[in-house]
Formats: C-alpha cells, sequence, structure tokens
C-alpha cells in the first residue's frame, strides 16, 4: 500500500489533517460553535467549484473563498450576537447558491465528485506542498496563540478586561477554521469534513481530563479515525472521507462503551 | 480612585439612557456594594468601569489599570468542559505582564491549593467562585470588581467568599466593588452601598443607609 505513490501522498495529508482538525475542532466544541464547520465546508464547495470553472488550482481557490467567507462570518457575528447560527445560515446559503450555479451551468470539470465525496487517488504531490505549507503556519499559529484562544473560549469577557483582543483573535481563528476546512477537503470531501474536526473531540471528552490533555487526545483519535479510514478506504475501495467519518463513530462508541465498563467496576 | 463624570449610557448609543447623567467618585480603599432592582443596569455599570462597554456620552476615569474581574457564573462551568484550576489560572497569568506568580501561593489566599489539578466543573459553586477571586488576585490589582459572587452558592462557601473579601479590603486596602442581591450581605460586608434606580445612583455609607431603612424612608425617593 504505501510503495504507491497517491497512498502516499494522502497519508501525509492525512497525518497533517488529523493534526489540525481536531486542534481547531476542540476550541469549536467548546465554544458550542459546530456549525462553522458544516457552513465553511459549503464555502470550501463554493471555492472548489470557482477554482474548477477558472481552471485555478482548487485548493487555492477553495482556501482564498473560504477565508472570505470566514471574516463574513466574523463580521455579521457582530451584528447578530445572540444568534449565531442565523450568521452561517447566511453564508451557507450564499456559497451553496455560487456551488450549485457554476456546477449546474456545466462549465466545471466532473471532477466535482471527488470533492464531495474526497478521494485518496487525486492527491498530488503540488496538493501535497500546498497543505503542508498552510497546515504548517495554521498549526504555527494555533500553537503561538494558544493560551489567548483557552481565556477565550473559556472567558470571552475576562479575556477582554485583561487586554487580549478578542475581536482580532476571533478573526484570526475563523480564518484558520476556513484554512484546515479547505486543505481538508480533498482527501476526507465537504460532507464530512466537520465530522473530522467534532468527533475525535468528542471522543477525547469521555476522558474527562483537562485542557491540554484533551487536546492531545483528540489529535490522537484524529490520527488513528484518518490513518485507519484510509488504511480501510484503500482495502474496500470505499470513499475515504465516509470511511474515516464512520471509523471515527465507531471510535467513539468504542470509548464510551469502555468508560460505562471501567466505572461500573 | 474612580471618577466617573456625566456618564450617559444606552445600548443603542441614543436617548433614553439607561444609565442618565451619572457623577460618582469611588474613593480607595472601600468596600462598595452596588444594589437595585433586577434590570436598574448593575451589571452594565461594571462593564462600563472594566471597559467591556464603552460609554455613550461621559467619561470614567480610573487612576490605576491593576483591576481584577470576578464575573457571574459562566457558561463553561459545566462539569464537561475540560479545564483544570491550574489551566484556569495559567492563561490568565500568561495575559499579565509580570508572570512571576505562583499560582499555588494564590491558591492558598482563597483555600484551594489543594484543588489545583481538579477539573473547574466538578467543583461547587462556591469552590468555582473562589478560583474566580484567585483568577483575579493573580496581577495584584488594586481595585477587584465581582458580579454577584453569592448567587449559586452555599450559605458555608458564602461566608467563606465574604470573610476572604473583607480581608482583602481591610488588611490588603484593595478597594472592592461588588454587585449583591441581598442587602443584607451587603449592609453585612461593605463600608458603602451604591443604589441605583431608574438610570440614577446615590452613594451611602453603610450606616447612611441603616439609618434611612430604620426610618422606613422610601429609598427610591432618596435619589
Amino acid at each position: 500500500m504505501f510503495q504507491l505513490d497517491f497512498m502516499q501522498n494522502a497519508f501525509a495529508a492525512g497525518l497533517i489533517i488529523s493534526i489540525l482538525c481536531p486542534f481547531i475542532g476542540l476550541f469549536l466544541v467548546l465554544r458550542r460553535y459546530s456549525m462553522i464547520g458544516d457552513t465553511l465546508s459549503h464555502s470550501s464547495f463554493a471555492g472548489v467549484a470557482i477554482g474548477l470553472v477558472m481552471g485555478v488550482n482548487p485548493i487555492l481557490s477553495a482556501f482564498l473563498f473560504t477565508t472570505l467567507c470566514a471574516v463574513v462570518i466574523e463580521f455579521l457575528r457582530g451584528y447578530y450576537k445572540k444568534y449565531a447560527e442565523l450568521v452561517m445560515s447566511i453564508v451557507l446559503t450564499l456559497s451553496l447558491g455560487i456551488a450549485i450555479l457554476l456546477i449546474s451551468s456545466g462549465k466545471a470539470s466532473a471532477k466535482v465528485n471527488s470533492y464531495l465525496f474526497g478521494s485518496i487517488l487525486t492527491v498530488s504531490s503540488e496538493d501535497i506542498k500546498l497543505i503542508l505549507i498552510v497546515g504548517i503556519i495554521s498549526l504555527l499559529t494555533l500553537i503561538f496563540l494558544y493560551n489567548k484562544l483557552v481565556y477565550i473560549t473559556f472567558d470571552e469577557e475576562g479575556a477582554k478586561t485583561s487586554n487580549i483582543n478578542v475581536k482580532l483573535i476571533n478573526y484570526i481563528f475563523t480564518v484558520l477554521v476556513g484554512a484546515t476546512i479547505s486543505m481538508s477537503i480533498r482527501v476526507m470531501g465537504l460532507l464530512v469534513i466537520s465530522s473530522i474536526m467534532i468527533v475525535p473531540v468528542a471522543t477525547a471528552m469521555q476522558l474527562k481530563k483537562g485542557f491540554k490533555t484533551t487536546l492531545i487526545a483528540s489529535i490522537i483519535f484524529g490520527m488513528i479515525d484518518i490513518l485507519l479510514g484510509l488504511t480501510l478506504s484503500y482495502y474496500i475501495d470505499s470513499a475515504p472521507g465516509g470511511t474515516i467519518a464512520l471509523t471515527s463513530v465507531v471510535t467513539l462508541f468504542i470509548v464510551i462503551i469502555i468508560n460505562k465498563f471501567l466505572s461500573n467496576k | 480612585m474612580i471618577n466617573i463624570k456625566n456618564l450617559c449610557f444606552s445600548y443603542s448609543n441614543k436617548p433614553p439612557y439607561a444609565l442618565n447623567n451619572i457623577n460618582l467618585t469611588i474613593p480607595d480603599g472601600v468596600y462598595l456594594s452596588i444594589v437595585g432592582e433586577n434590570g436598574s443596569c448593575k451589571t452594565t455599570l461594571i462593564k462600563l468601569i472594566l471597559g467591556i462597554l464603552k460609554p455613550t456620552l461621559g467619561s470614567i476615569e480610573i487612576d490605576t489599570n491593576k483591576i481584577g474581574y470576578v464575573p457571574q457564573r459562566l457558561d463553561s462551568f459545566n462539569s464537561q468542559f475540560p479545564i483544570t484550576v491550574k489551566e484556569v489560572l495559567s492563561c490568565h497569568k500568561n495575559s499579565l505582564k509580570d508572570k512571576n506568580i505562583n499560582i499555588l501561593d494564590i491558591l492558598e489566599i482563597v483555600n484551594m491549593n489543594d484543588y489545583n489539578n481538579k477539573l473547574l466543573g466538578m467543583l461547587s459553586g462556591g469552590q468555582q467562585q473562589r478560583v474566580l477571586i484567585a483568577r483575579a488576585l493573580m496581577g495584584n490589582p488594586d481595585i477587584i470588581i465581582l458580579d454577584e459572587p453569592s448567587t449559586g452558592v452555599d450559605e458555608i462557601n458564602q461566608k467563606e467568599i465574604y470573610s476572604i473579601l473583607r480581608k482583602l479590603n481591610k488588611e490588603n486596602n484593595k478597594t472592592i466593588i461588588s454587585i449583591e442581591h441581598n442587602i443584607n450581605i451587603a449592609l453585612e460586608n461593605s463600608t458603602h452601598i451604591l443604589r441605583i434606580h431608574k438610570g440614577e445612583v446615590k452613594l451611602f455609607t453603610v450606616e447612611e443607609y441603616k439609618k434611612l431603612r430604620d426610618k422606613n424612608l422610601d429609598l427610591d425617593n432618596v435619589i
């Protein structure tokens, strides 16, 4: 399996995604902002459609369009403080509208399905370079902002009184969410991308540990889900995104059952 | 000292104002309880002092930037939020200029040093409140502002919390500003009472307030 170039590329991409997605996902879950994953995955799809129509690298166009949508979300959040889900619906509607319009025009190529369901076969070396660059920048930014992000997640108003530039960090974080999603869409597919952000976190939270431990556990579970899912997808010839999503849910249930068994002992 | 001059505030930035032409000086070293009925903008006033909200008109001058804040019960105070007591204090420590602070020493002030590695969500309401007080103490603040510190806290923990606050005020000369729903707690612990009613405020010493109350005067008309 690993002698094949496309599998090496898929696993390399999977490894980067398995670190970034749960890292971002933990903050999304705890801020009760999980819907943003779905919204920006649709924005990524619109970005992919734009790229396919214009003949540019779809991952690059997905990254740019998703970043724009992320900024719009953060801007609109100021106007709908108590109804953040309304903002998500607005951006999701915009993104879906663009995607459907472009794809139904027939000007986007047939490759669009691989972005919906994910594809191991089509992860090229060029894609890996882009994923690696965006991935490393995103990870370094998250590490640099880690303490401030934890503070804002736990107590946003308290963070404001501690001279943390909460507005700026929220903008940066939302852009990072967009970057992570647009980068992951190639392997995972847009339909299930938010699952790899959320389900490993749900699994890690079963351990009932502190923030850092939960973060590390989320990343480990993310790695297990993606690498196991990709391997299964290769051998049973299934869409990688769907296989990874199902693997992540099975992992979650196994941990819940083990937890229950240990607590009953 | 906190100097509030001609302060007007409305969420829509235009009249009618929720807080109307407030002029007030809060001297150093007082223990001030802010009282008033629900919706009288007690929390709005402390958010203006903290700078979380900006005045529509007027100004607030504070001669120190060392202010500690203890918010009301947070959404993240649930048993599933994965954060330990130590992590709560660590992320605040990282936001301070002076990082030369021992977290265990700070927790000892609020009698929580044995709970360093416990999950915050598994503590009682009173213990959680004490952790937030410890967090507020980390920058050695001159002023500590608390939003309803006794809400959701049992009587034993309430006594412990107010004992800590009185000690910080009397022995460490810290200015305490605390929103209180229970006037008896306010009268028992504070040196001054700030009453907010229909967008206006009146400052009393505790003795003045008690005299007015004992005379059965309608305090709403005293403002």
